[in-house]
């Protein structure tokens, strides 16, 4: 037992260990990148599972459709974790040894690969004493002065501090990660013009996603929407989105009154509200016998669409359920916000519909099972125990009867329908990531690591003084661990300056390179 | 001048900015072939001039736009390929002289070029809200930069590999006797420096440079790159979290430019720690510039993702 925790350990600390397990973690994200994601394309998954069963249900096995929130991405992300901090322990403790220790001066200095002999005017200690104050001034660590007639003295301990920097803050940023994650939340919001919605577990619809420790502390906070407006030039291309909405404390107080546009989110209590999405929302009356059934705003959504159409070309789907009627009704529903969009989309020329002109609305009323115990999507009806009774098209302020799709006045008999209102609502993101502050620090902390650990480089000189005819001759020796083609003409001018240091020359200089 | 009149010059200058291109990279594979120093010169010159039309293209499609000139494909690939040669004229071949390496890099201007007008061209145009960030021009600029590096890495990588395989079968045969310098004795704790040449061929002659000076430029520019494009993916982070609410969201985008990162990493332990030189690590990086296309290219056309939006 011992022994294998020793085994895991020393796999641990090796670098190729978290190498291997940093491109792991690059292959699965690939894996990820490649394979539809139910949280981001549920689409794209719901077709697979229906043209491909069986494959389906091997990457449902295997996690493959939540790569990111799969448990061997979760085990490849700790491992990496801890193998970099194990990495990163011993290189830390060698740095502050490192940095409390002084240089060792060598006995020989011939032996490195740079290596050069200078005399000088000055007695041995002198020109010594004088290298010292030039290393010095050059910002070389030297060795402790114990009057010798020796010298060591390195440099460019920035280059390992900053490499360490470097390393730390990657573990701190997948802390940061991790931690943001795992103790936040994202969902959406879907608010229509005039409503006002409370950020509650409940109120997300389905569209929440929580992290594994989040603790359950919605903040109550209310957001109403006053209202959306979206711009576009000519063509149809989008310029602004903007959502002006009031921000309420839990208590109804009005907290602030924001706009929150693409790229400009709000903040409120520790969430971040952003503009995501938007659509329309016919406001439908269901009357029987002309008293009111029902009254409500229905957002409709849009299918993503073919590829290079313009989605602002496609009408807007949503669905009529009324499951209280026996037998059950149901009503399918498209929206086209601008008649013209229907006459140009037959005849081949499809128009952005950018505004309400017109808007008119096409039905298909069908009576059967709704089969609403079944979890399906607002805007979609489950007609396989439902047969068509009527259908047709209904504009503004227009009313027509369930059963026989004729239009008739409000207060007819029987079940009808209104087109009371055509109302924009706003999807907003609403998130809570604590993690994002360490998130930012730790990047870049990173980036100032990562200058030092790859542009400096450790440079170490040996240096000692023997006595000579007319004074000393300075021999000098020395190495740098990186950059060594640069050193080069650093150490060269580095001799240049000793000898100059050391006195008058009194014989040629006899400066060489090995 | 009008818009228009903006986006015609624009368009022009970048049609004789590629004609350049081919020309000099015409020119630099002659003298390869027959090495004569008129051509190359001249080739050089005709460069020079093809950098300053694409120049003055790019900054035509900015007051076309009214806008930063980087905010769809067409327009990232431009300003790529303007890097890149500009990296290629001002470091590789006024710093270190390596001219016989011109043809290739504007090989690759060419032809990154010629997939932008054909497949690519789109008008000027201002930009859709979720475009519309200063951390997104600043991430933009920043990535296009690191890939210009790297792809100028890549293609050193490529010639390096070429040079090596052709040193290898040529040490097979026995050496000419030459002269030169004899590195006597390792000193006695000499590790080696990550940029240092390895190889052999530090003077025999051939087509292209020796394996040496491509090694070590490689790995400088890799190295150069290295923190430009963490930079990059950081500033896009950045944008994310105030374009969509979260600063990673694993899109296929984003997936890949970390894929890239996490590759080149790699290739910068290999030559500083674990000791790869040469050809394994030549290798590594060769693997990062195939990633870093992936996400230019497969990423931006075929996966979709958010990142889509850029469009083409
Ligand atoms: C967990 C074990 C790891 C160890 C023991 C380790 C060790 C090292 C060492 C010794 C250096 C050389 C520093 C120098 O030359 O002064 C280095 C450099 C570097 N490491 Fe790591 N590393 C590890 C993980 C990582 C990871 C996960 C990354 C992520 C990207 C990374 C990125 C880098 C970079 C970019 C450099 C700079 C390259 C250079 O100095 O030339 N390392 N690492």
């Amino acid at each position: 037992m011992r022994r294998s925790l020793a085994l895991v350990w020393r796999t641990l600390r090796s670098m190729r260990t978290a190498l291997v397990l940093l491109l792991l973690l690059a292959l699965a994200s690939i894996a990820g990148s490649l394979v539809p994601q139910a949280a981001n394309s549920p689409e794209a998954v719901a077709a697979m599972a229906r043209d491909h069963p069986l494959r389906a249900e091997l990457y449902a096995r295997l996690g493959l459709f939540d790569v990111y929130g799969s448990w061997w991405f979760t085990l490849i992300y700790t491992l990496l974790l801890l193998s970099l901090a194990a990495c990163l322990l011993p290189r830390t403790r060698a740095l502050v040894r490192n940095l409390r220790t002084r240089p060792q001066p060598a006995r020989e200095v011939d032996g490195f690969r740079h290596h050069a002999a200078v005399p000088v005017g000055a007695s041995p200690a002198e020109a010594v004493a004088a290298a010292r104050r030039l290393l010095r001034r050059r910002r070389f660590r030297l060795s402790a002065p114990d009057g010798g007639a020796a010298l060591a003295a390195d440099k460019g301990l920035a280059r390992e501090a900053g490499s360490l920097l470097f390393h730390w803050s990657f573990f701190l940023l997948l802390v940061g990660v991790a931690w943001g994650k795992g103790t936040g939340f994202t969902g959406f919001a879907v608010i229509v013009e005039g409503q006002a919605w409370t950020e509650a577990h409940a109120n997300y619809d389905g569209n929440l996603r929580e992290g594994t420790f989040f603790g359950e502390d919605h903040t109550g906070i209310r957001i109403r929407v006053r209202d959306f407006e979206d711009r576009y030039l000519p063509d149809g291309q989008p310029t602004d989105f903007v959502t002006r909405a009031d921000l309420l404390s839990p208590d109804g107080t009005l907290l602030e009154r924001v706009d929150i546009r693409v790229n400009q989110p709000a903040e409120v209590g520790g969430l971040r509200v952003y503009q995501y999405g938007y659509g329309w929302a016919p406001v439908l009356e269901v009357r029987r016998d002309g008293q009111l059934l029902a009254q409500a705003p229905i957002p409709f959504q849009q299918d993503p669409p073919p590829r290079g159409v313009s989605p602002l070309s496609l009408p807007w789907r949503g669905a009529l359920k009324l499951p209280s009627l026996s037998p059950q009704l149901g009503v399918e529903l498209d929206l086209w916000p601008d008649a013209r969009g229907l006459v140009g989309l037959l005849a081949g020329r499809p128009i952005p519909m950018t505004e309400a002109r017109d808007p008119v609305l096409l039905f298909r009323v069908y009576r059967g099972d709704l089969h609403a115990e079944r979890v399906q999507r607002s805007a979609d009806l489950d007609t396989r125990d439902m047969r068509q009774i009527a259908a047709g098209a209904l504009g503004l302020g227009r009313t027509v009867d369930l059963e026989t799709g004729e239009e008739v006045e409000p207060d007819a008999p029987g079940l009808t329908m209104t087109f009371a209102g055509l109302r924009r609502y706003t999807v907003l993101q609403v998130s809570r990531d604590r993690g994002l502050g360490l998130v930012l620090g730790a990047a870049i902390l990173m980036l100032v690591g990562l200058l030092p650990a790859l542009f400096s480089s450790r440079r170490r000189l040996f240096l000692r003084a023997d006595p000579a005819p007319g004074g000393a001759v300075v021999r000098v020796g020395g190495f740098a661990l990186q950059h060594a083609d640069r050193f080069e003409e650093e150490f060269r001018r580095l001799v240049e300056e000793l000898g100059r240091a050391g006195g008058p020359i009194r014989e040629s200089a006899g400066v060489g390179a090995g | 001048m009008t818009t228009i009149g903006w986006s015609g010059v624009s368009t022009t200058a970048f049609s004789i900015a590629l004609f350049a291109y081919l020309a000099a990279m015409l020119g630099y594979f002659h003298h390869l072939a027959f090495r004569r120093r008129a051509v190359v010169l001249a080739a050089s010159a005709v460069a020079w001039a093809g950098l300053l039309a694409h120049l003055v293209s790019v900054v035509a499609r900015g007051l076309a736009a009214g806008r930063v000139p980087w905010g769809n494909m067409y327009e990232y690939s431009s300003l790529l390929s303007l890097l890149t040669v500009a990296g290629y004229l001002g470091y590789v071949e006024l710093r270190h002289g390596l001219r016989q390496v011109g043809g290739f890099v504007l090989m690759f201007a060419v032809v990154t070029m010629a997939i932008a007008v054909e497949l690519l061209y789109v008008g000027p145009a201002p930009l859709v809200p979720a475009l519309n960030s200063y951390w997104l021009k600043i991430h933009v600029v920043a990535a296009i930069v690191g890939s210009s590096l790297f792809a100028l890495g890549g293609v050193l990588t490529i010639l390096y590999l070429v040079q090596e395989a052709r040193e290898r079968r040529a040490a097979v045969a026995p050496p000419p006797i030459m002269g030169g310098a004899v590195d006597v004795e390792a000193p006695p704790d000499h590790a080696g420096s990550p940029d240092e040449p390895v190889g052999g061929g530090t003077g025999r002659r051939g087509v292209l440079p020796p394996t040496a000076a491509l090694d070590r430029l490689a790995y400088r520019t890799i190295a150069f790159a290295f923190p430009i494009w963490t930079f990059a993916v950081i500033a896009g982070a950045i944008w994310a979290q105030r374009a969509w609410g979260r600063y990673w969201g694993w899109d296929p985008k984003e997936t890949w430019s970390f894929v890239t990162w996490t590759i080149f990493a790699g290739y910068l332990h290999a030559r500083s720690t674990v000791g790869w030189k040469g050809r394994r690590a030549a290798v590594l990086a060769l693997v990062g510039f195939v990633s870093l296309l992936v996400t230019y290219y497969v990423v931006n056309l075929w996966i979709v993702g958010l990142h889509s939006y850029a469009g083409v």
